[in-house]
């Protein structure tokens, strides 16, 4: 009887584990769900007969709105489904693209877009200079409260109408100030604050993108959910589940749709590196565009599948220079500092050690670099130790701030390694990263010694990476001011010629870390990206220096 | 009765209050700004817009009252940081897969752990009570992201069997579900064993032997009934902690789910999203609590009396 029972419960216990099993029974579906095998040829080649690809963007993207969205991941997605005015080439040049044309007046002041005649919207309207007008002034518009309002300062009137106090001012004027018009159907024109050469590769950034009037109406803050947007571009969205999946295709009615090979591009937002990582390996998606966990790449870097891109962007310490105010200091902690062999210990990317802060990509990055003596790639212990030893008066215990995002504490460690050949003892200490910035101002907290940060360029102009370091810029914790530099920024920002301008950044360099710079700040490495990319798609799968792919260019080969 | 349900229904609302209060205070206390997500600094006028549009520059008590009239009228505001989107929206796209991994999960729990601690009991001190007895509290004591780790790395990797990540079709809900389960498994299991020990030894399970009914039908009706009050009233909280405590197994299977919301929303300061995903959590608890607490008083008149 009792072994009865006992079999009984047995046989409901074998019961239950066979229905969590049932799954392993049929692991050919599994294989199904994950099925990304068509695509993944084993040699490059022809044309794969499936042109569709998983990419894991790495991230829900925060908004889809070309006025609301600030990161790589939104304008990812964006530069795909919208057409943008200019696109920027290879080199970075602009050309243009839903423009037909785009003409800048002698004096610099005044660009003219005129559009192509083969524009419409997915609702079939035609895409007109109004729309990009609109979007434009929707954008710096106070309601919107958009974030990247300041992209457009350059356009006379653009600060005015974002600064514009409903209570006090009269806002609809100040918008009708805001020089961005349509002349007629085809013609936008821009009227600038000063020339700025920069302005129409600007334009290339997705925050200047058109929408379409009557859906934002309509639908207002819901207008990018997939059942209601309007767009313009190669692909259309298709399906978004926030926080889960975005899946984009083809849309056959684009201007240039023959040319485009991909027919669906299904996006995951797998945020956990190593989660990512392993759906990978497990054939589920064919592209991690988000970067890879520092901890794995030394294993990944070996397979064929890896990738890594040249950023635009520095990773750098800063210094505050009202703690640490010898300039000598300042000197030695950047001689000490083996950039190298941290790339090659610590970062492992084959990041570049940076030898000044326009990053590596930059246009005119040859004639801006300083190659400062005090940037060495090895560092340079001994010239450190003597410079050191010249300090009157040098402080030996610092605090070094860094943010507790991964890696970051490995490469501080390394220099504390450094500085403490120097006799400079330094505590690391970690903050999360919001009260972290809030911490850094400016002012920077007085506790703050060196803070670690990076800057990755919105637009290709070393002015963007520069101004950084002026009196009154929002960006510079490290208590530096030099009216002489600012005059160089000043004078760059309305040098029009390029290579008049990129020796006027060369200046401003040479003040920051030349011969006799004041090394405010150490930078460290300029960025790479990582990825993982399937072989089938690795040719045609570029990420260019603003960490931006162009689907329409990605074919899928046998 | 009906009082005692009354008066418990009612008492949630003030414990709701002081957790509304506790995490406004907390938040206001904690610093960082929700308009600035990177290290490039936002200029003023950008930041005077967003907090006139938010209205984060009231004073606290305006804020804290037009909060909770939001929590009441269940409109909990929209969110600071994914623009474009309310907490609403947030609640009704995530909520939904956070109870499903859940429930999932209760039930493997369920399923599994009660059959295990009744064999355990039944063949007590043998060889099967000792290892069930030890796998239980082997996955009682190893966290469930290591259980986690381990399933995707050799059932989704190496044997290739289920999808590593994600939350679609029903494969891709098995490998979390069991690593969220595996702990209140255990649970179940150490639990059941301990009260049918327990009951094996009541009086009435010998007058019942003796009266001559059939082993079977002892265990199976007097002694499992008896055995399951325990485990029934455990139940209830633990749902209510399983499904709030999914977020790692979320944040690893990259689920979709409520934790993944919460946890961008802390690091973002998405304050409003903070708000109301405590608010929904802490009711979650509340509720779980008081349908203990009025199950208690249905099972024992005692403790209504004393609770009352």
């Amino acid at each position: 009887m009792r072994s009865k029972t006992f079999w009984l419960l047995v046989a409901m216990l074998v019961a239950s584990l066979a229905l969590v099993a049932a799954g392993c029974g049929g692991d050919d579906e599994g294989d199904d769900a994950a099925g990304t095998e068509a695509t993944t040829g084993e040699e490059g080649g022809s044309e794969a007969a499936e042109q569709v690809i998983t990419v894991n963007w790495g991230t829900e993207p925060p908004s889809l709105d070309p006025g609301l969205a600030s990161d790589t991941t939104s304008a990812n997605i964006l530069l795909n489904i919208m057409d943008p005015l200019v696109i920027l080439d290879e080199d970075l040049n602009p050309v243009p693209n839903a423009a037909e044309t785009v003409e800048t007046s002698e004096d610099g002041l005044t660009v003219t877009f005129t559009l192509r005649d083969d524009l419409k919207w997915t609702n079939g309207d035609p895409v007109t200079a109004q729309d990009f007008e609109y979007s434009w002034k929707r954008t710096v518009s106070p309601e919107l409260g958009a974030d990247y309002a300041y992209q457009f300062y350059g356009i006379v009137g653009a600060q005015d109408y974002n600064s514009c106090d409903a209570k006090k001012d009269d806002c609809a004027a100040l918008a009708d100030k805001m020089a961005v018009k349509a002349v007629d159907d085809k013609t936008l024109e821009v009227k600038l604050t000063t020339p700025q050469p920069w302005f129409v590769q600007q334009a290339a950034h997705h925050s200047f993108l058109a929408v379409h009037r009557q859906t934002v109406e309509k639908f207002g803050d819901k207008w990018t959910e997939a059942a209601n947007i309007v767009t313009n571009g190669a692909f259309k969205l298709e399906r978004w589940e926030h926080s889960s999946a975005i899946d984009i295709v083809k849309w056959d009615e684009w201007r240039d749709a023959d040319r485009v090979k991909l027919t669906r591009v299904n996006g995951r937002m797998i945020e956990d590196g190593t989660t990512a990582v392993q759906a990978f390996e497990a054939g589920e998606v064919d592209v991690l565009k988000a970067g890879l966990p520092p901890d794995e790449i030394p294993r990944l870097k070996d397979t064929p599948e890896y990738e890594q891109y040249t950023g635009l962007g520095t990773y750098y310490y800063g210094v505050n220079v009202k703690n640490i105010t010898d300039v000598k200091q300042r000197r030695a902690m950047a001689l000490a500092i083996p950039r190298q062999s941290i790339i090659d210990n610590v970062a492992q990317a084959d990041q570049l050690p940076a030898s000044g802060f326009t990053p590596q990509g930059m246009p005119g990055f040859d004639a801006i670099n300083p190659d400062s003596p005090f940037l060495p790639a090895e560092g340079d212990m001994e010239q450190a130790k003597q410079l050191m030893d010249e300090v009157a008066s040098p402080k030996t215990e610092i605090t070094l701030y860094i943010n507790d995002a991964p890696g970051h504490r490995e490469i501080a460690v390394a220099i504390q390694a450094a500085w403490k050949e120097l006799g400079i003892t330094s505590e690391i200490k970690q903050q999360e990263f919001q009260q972290y910035l809030e911490f850094l101002g400016p002012p920077p907290n007085k506790d703050v010694d060196v803070y670690r940060l990076g800057w990755i360029g919105d637009f290709v102009d070393a002015i963007n990476f520069l101004e950084l370091w002026t009196c009154e810029s929002g960006n510079n914790s490290t208590n530096y001011c030099n009216k002489e530099y600012d005059a160089v920024i000043e004078e760059a920002r309305k040098t029009e010629d390029n290579d008049a301008r990129y020796e006027l950044y060369a200046e401003a360099e040479e003040i920051l870390f030349g011969e006799d710079g004041d090394m405010p700040v150490l930078p460290i490495y300029f960025y790479t990206y990582t990825g993982l990319e399937r072989e089938s798609v690795k040719d045609t799968f570029e990420v260019n220096l603003l960490d931006q792919v162009d689907l329409t260019k990605v074919v899928v080969t046998e | 009765m009906l009082k005692f349900i009354v008066r418990r229904v009612f008492w949630t609302i003030p414990v709701l209050l002081v957790v509304i209060f506790l995490t406004f205070m907390m938040m206001r206390q904690i610093g960082g700004n929700p308009f600035r997500q990177s290290e490039r600094a936002v200029p003023e006028a950008v930041q005077r817009n967003l907090e006139e549009k938010f209205h984060v520059n009231d004073p606290w008590y305006l804020q804290y009252a037009h909060y909770v009239k939001g929590v009441f009228t269940f409109d909990l505001g929209p969110s600071l940081v994914v623009r474009g989107r309310d907490v609403n929206d947030i609640v009704r796209t995530h909520f939904p897969k956070s109870i499903e991994l859940g429930v999932y999960a209760f039930l493997f729990a369920l399923v599994i752990g009660v059959p295990l601690g009744m064999i355990a009991a039944l063949r007590h001190n043998t060889w099967v009570d000792y290892s069930a007895m030890f796998f239980s509290n082997v996955f009682h004591a190893v966290p469930s992201f290591l259980v986690a780790t381990l399933l995707i790395y050799f059932v989704a990797l190496k044997a290739g069997w289920f999808p590593t990540s994600g939350w679609t079709t029903w494969e891709h809900k098995i490998l979390p579900s069991v690593a969220l389960g595996f702990g209140p498994m255990a649970l179940f299991a150490r639990l059941v064993r301990g009260t049918m020990l327990e009951t094996l030894q009541q009086d009435y399970v010998r007058t019942a032997r003796a009266k001559g009914l059939r082993y079977r039908r002892v265990v199976g009706l007097h002694v499992l009934r008896n055995s399951l009050i325990p485990v029934v009233t455990a139940a209830g909280p633990l749902l209510g902690f399983i499904i709030t405590g999914s977020f790692v197994i979320e944040l690893i299977f990259n689920i979709p789910g409520i934790g993944q919301s919460y946890i961008d929303s802390v690091s973002n300061r998405d304050f409003s999203v903070v708000m109301g995903l405590t608010v929904l959590l802490s009711g979650i608890v509340i509720v779980a609590n008081l349908v203990v607490d009025i199950l208690y008083g249905i099972l024992d008149p005692r403790t209504r009396d004393a609770r009352g």
